[in-house]
């Protein structure tokens, strides 16, 4: 440890000299620097370093006094339909209706990753190699996505997320499901007893 | 002749070195500390590759819970009185000063109206250990979320909304979310995510 002061500055020498004590100009520096570690514990562990960021998310107005603006139907064959499941479960319907006799067949469970991100760029480069741009120069490719009662929120971030990393610019969210999509998917999207936890 | 003997010293170590460095990381963590809000639950967002930073000032905050509770909260303590004081007096009700005061120190809340004055009356320890049941936003039944949203934005219109969602939150919630603050014409919001790295070759354009 750092040292204080030292006694006995003029003793034992015999010559019986009075001098004034020898003060040491060292400063104990033990509780500064103790005190200053306590601090920065403090403040580490007080403080958010990782900010979290934020994605942004429009939606179509709602108000209702609004004229519908005129569109076409989309075609059923530039769509991929996502439908979010119950753990994390993805459901695709990919350039087919619904109501098709055979999207029974067609509909494919995918989990979230790489899997979807191949399915979804597999659906990109069809639907954009198939077909022309329309006059405002978007590309024909359009992802509705439809999640359900038995999805998380999670899956909505990470679906829309999707969006982003694959650059599909156009998609929709849907938030019911038709009468015919409900008997594809059956009990796929009906909550369950035990997801009430 | 006397003998020459070494000086005794006690062992010592020179902390000058040391104290430099630790105070220069004080001085760092000091100023760059932000710090963690006591929130009303604990929220585990997703990720997301976003790289938007969410904006320090001027932001109201819905917290979804796990259970689906709904938390609201506006950032600067003086909106925080005057959005009380809106809502106070479009439904009628009256709020002691230390009822406010105390309401403004709450980053959160989650409370049915109803129910918010009792939570105020009690002692400040207490109220954090209170479970809070969240405010109502069924889109059907009774819906509170979006007089808090009027009464925020009257109180300061440039605030912005930052919806903050648990990961295992489920859907629903999150849509009558939405429906609250579509029923307000906002349909412009941002989702609070943590940061996540881009696949690799990934490029913004």
């Amino acid at each position: 440890m750092a040292e204080i002061v030292e006694s006995g500055g003029g003793k034992g020498k015999g010559d019986g000299k009075v001098r004034a004590k020898k003060l040491s100009t060292r400063v104990d520096m033990t509780p500064m620097v103790d005190l200053g570690f306590l601090l920065i514990t403090f403040f580490m562990l007080a403080t958010t370093l990782s900010k979290p960021t934020s994605m942004t998310l429009n939606v179509p107005d709602k108000q209702e006094d609004k004229k519908e603006q005129e569109t076409e139907p989309l075609k059923a064959s530039k769509v991929l339909t996502v439908f979010l499941g119950r753990n994390d479960d993805v459901y695709l319907l990919d350039g087919i209706a619904a109501d098709d006799d055979k999207a029974k067949d067609q509909l494919k469970k995918v989990r979230f990753g790489s899997e979807l991100r191949s399915e979804v760029f597999k659906a990109q480069t069809r639907v954009n190699s198939q077909f022309e741009k329309d006059e405002e120069g978007n590309l024909p490719f359009v992802v509705v996505i439809k999640p359900t009662e038995v999805s998380t929120y999670k899956n909505v971030v990470d679906i829309l997320d999707e969006m982003a990393i694959t650059k599909t610019k156009r998609y929709a969210m849907v938030d019911f499901l038709t009468d015919t999509e409900k008997a594809l998917l059956g009990d796929k999207v009906t909550p369950r007893p035990e997801d009430e936890n | 002749m006397a003998k020459v003997r070494p000086k005794k010293h006690p062992p010592t170590i020179d902390m000058t070195a040391m104290t430099d460095v630790a105070f220069l990381l004080l001085t760092f963590f000091i100023m760059t500390a932000t710090f963690k809000s006591q929130e009303a639950a604990e929220i585990d967002t997703p990720s997301s590759i976003s790289s938007i930073k969410v904006p320090d000032s001027d932001i109201m905050m819905i917290s979804i819970g796990n259970k689906g509770e709904v938390f609201f909260g506006v950032d600067a303590q003086p909106d925080r009185v005057a959005m009380l004081e809106n809502i106070a007096t479009s439904k009628g009700l009256t709020f002691t000063d230390a009822q406010k005061k105390k309401f403004s120190n709450q980053a959160s809340f989650g409370f049915p109206l109803a129910q918010l004055k009792g939570w105020l009356d009690l002692a400040g320890p207490e109220m954090g250990t209170v479970k809070q049941p969240g405010i109502p936003t069924d889109s059907t039944g009774v819906s509170e979320l979006a007089d808090w949203v009027y009464a925020a934005r009257q109180a300061n219109p440039k605030l912005r909304i930052a919806i903050k969602g648990d990961n295992s939150a489920k859907f629903p919630t999150f849509k009558n979310v939405l429906a609250n603050l579509q029923s307000q014409n906002i349909n412009r919001f941002n989702l609070i995510t943590d940061a996540e790295e881009p696949p690799a070759g990934w490029k913004v354009d």
